[in-house]
């Protein structure tokens, strides 16, 4: 029957044109550009190395003197969740892929904007152990988007590949795949940052020169397994996220 | 008015051919013997279909999952014997790369809780990933291969009867081949027709089984012929694999030179044997437990005594183990290379 309601609805559609099409075109817009949308707020990620903007492919010189090109940078926001000044708290207990080839992933349309002062955000890095032993899952969860480990079941929280004349590695490459979600080496990170301010976007930083501060790329080049490098690497990731 | 009368037509229409349509989606049942235990595979998160069954059965035999369309899943996994290959040792992937073990059968998949020799695998949905990526397998990536299976005029047309979408995606590309595995089946051989009581044992296979449930059933237990978990069954190590086993997976030390206990259906013509295919024949494989196995540290607590049976009664143990093989499942014409 929802064929005919349907089309019941489509010659309602042509009575009440003019409402249905902003209708229609404000859900969208609040879908697609949530953040020029005063009614929605919107959670951006900046990547920045130190204080620049940070790009791909591009050459950095890390506080180890290691000199280096990142060519991939994924990693999962789960549990995203806002707590107000009066206590309330909104969550979002999807799984997002943020991509920096691809950089509409940086920006996620979180909620309806409540125009209440927020007190502080915090979210997961990575996907939780349920996801990981729940089969194929769609959307930014499938497995065809290269974060999830073959030999061994499980998400890759956050995957970091790039190139350093200090690897002695083919290619100079080196590969940090970090995740697993199992004890003892359960490497999804939660964060909790303050924010204590009203606004319609969360400007979300995440600074790479800070992940490669204290990794010396001679000797750490290649994590891609759960474990105590992967865990190491978890906690790091947990510090480079910040809010200006 | 009139216009409200046509619409309304229209939409009858409409819904006609929809459940006209949805009447084509074929739901299957899978048939389980009733003093089987239940299957671990929650058929509720991917109802089997008609559809969905043939798609998954074109993907298994496809070189399309392969990066230089040369390997399918068929090349390690042949159907006459127990979805294995045979003759050598170590399974062979692209450009005649050589794994570093043995291709596992698929049979009872439902009942699996996890895959793969050491376990690592933890759902038979993101299985197929593990021979797609490996570089000695099929060297390709999921994503490429969701990508060639939207160009295929074929596969959007199959893709669409089995899920009602044209685009393809990982998620359905795995359920797929999942419908195609779980339906998998073995519960016909002459030992399940023992059991339920339709066809009699000879007199060698009768003493077989007695054998056969005082030696071997703790790990190779009934029905299923395995108690899914993962065992030291005391074989010496190889020098050029260093294969540890389950202790990759978990880390602990325990769990060195562990591997998955495998079912015994259809053992018969699954050689070789062992997760690197050491022996040949089933009466190799009897002699290891009558006296070769090797004492270590995480060797299976079963085995710390040898079998000691004698010439007439491995004869026998092997008549038994004989009655695991199920023609009706080897020669199944469903599972076969799709016409």
């Amino acid at each position: 029957m929802s064929f005919l309601n349907y089309l019941l609805e489509l010659e309602n559609l042509k009575m009440k044109k003019s409402f249905h099409i902003i209708y229609f075109l404000s859900l969208s817009s609040f879908s697609l550009f949530g953040q020029n949308e005063i009614d929605s707020l919107s959670l951006k990620i900046n990547p920045k190395w130190s204080v620049n903007n940070f790009k791909l492919n591009t050459t950095y010189i890390s506080k180890q003197k290691d000199t280096l090109k990142i060519t991939q940078f994924k990693f999962y926001i789960s549990d995203f969740q806002i707590t107000y000044e009066d206590n309330t708290i909104l969550s979002d207990k999807k799984s997002h892929l943020i991509d920096l080839e691809k950089p509409n992933t940086t920006l996620l349309a979180i909620t309806k904007n409540n125009k209440k002062e927020i007190k502080s955000i915090n979210f997961s890095i990575g996907v939780d152990s349920l996801a990981s032993v729940s089969g194929a899952l769609s959307g930014d969860l499938d497995l065809s988007n290269g974060m999830y480990w073959a030999w061994q079941s499980g998400y890759i929280n956050m995957k970091i590949e790039g190139t350093s004349s200090s690897c002695k590695t083919r290619k100079n490459s080196f590969n940090f795949h970090i995740g697993g979600y199992l004890n003892p080496y359960y490497a999804m990170r939660k964060i909790e940052i303050p924010i204590n301010k009203l606004q319609n976007q969360i400007n979300l930083t995440v600074d790479l020169e800070r992940f490669f501060s204290e990794i010396n790329l001679k000797e750490m080049n290649s994590v891609m397994i759960p474990g105590n490098d992967a865990m190491a690497l978890a906690n790091l990731s947990s510090k480079i996220f910040y809010i200006e | 008015m009139k216009k409200i009368v046509l619409i309304f037509v229209l939409g009858f229409l409409i819904f006609g051919i929809v459940s006209f349509s949805k009447s084509h989606f074929a739901p299957i049942y899978i048939e389980i013997p009733t003093n089987w235990p239940k299957p671990v595979y929650d058929f509720k998160k991917n109802p089997l279909t008609e559809e969905g069954f043939q798609l998954g059965r074109h993907l298994f035999y496809d070189p399309i999952l392969s990066k230089d369309n040369t390997i399918s899943c068929s090349s390690c996994h042949l159907q006459a014997t127990g979805f294995t290959h045979v003759d050598h040792e170590l399974s062979h992937g692209i450009e005649g790369k050589i794994g570093t073990r043995n291709s596992l059968t698929l049979q009872n998949l439902a009942w699996s809780k996890n895959f793969m020799w050491d376990g690592g695998v933890n759902h038979l949905d993101v299985q197929a990933i593990t021979p797609i990526t490996s570089e000695v397998e099929m060297n390709e990536t999921l994503e490429n291969v969701v990508n060639k299976l939207q160009k295929s005029e074929k596969y959007v047309d199959l893709f669409e009867k089995a899920f009602r979408t044209k685009k393809i995606t990982g998620q359905l590309t795995l359920k797929a081949i999942s419908q195609f595995l779980v339906s998998l089946t073995t519960t016909n051989s002459k030992y399940d027709k023992f059991i339920r009581n339709e066809e009699e044992f000879t007199e060698m296979e009768q003493k077989g089984y007695a054998l056969f449930q005082n030696h071997c059933t703790s790990c190779h237990k009934e029905p299923l012929l395995t108690n899914n978990e993962f065992r030291n069954n005391g074989l010496p190590m190889v020098a050029d694999l260093k294969d540890l086993g389950r202790m990759k997976i978990t880390q602990n030390s325990k769990d060195s030179l562990l591997f998955k206990v495998p079912t015994l259906r259809n053992i018969e013509f699954t050689f070789p044997y062992m997760h690197d295919g050491r022996f040949k024949t089933l009466t190799e494989v009897i002699k290891h437990y009558n006296s070769g196995v090797q004492k270590s540290r995480t060797l299976s607590k079963e085995l710390h005594q040898p079998m000691n049976l004698n010439d007439n009664e491995r004869t026998e143990l092997v008549a038994f183990l004989k009655t695991l093989t199920d023609k009706t499942f080897l020669f199944n014409k469903k599972y076969a290379y799709p016409k």
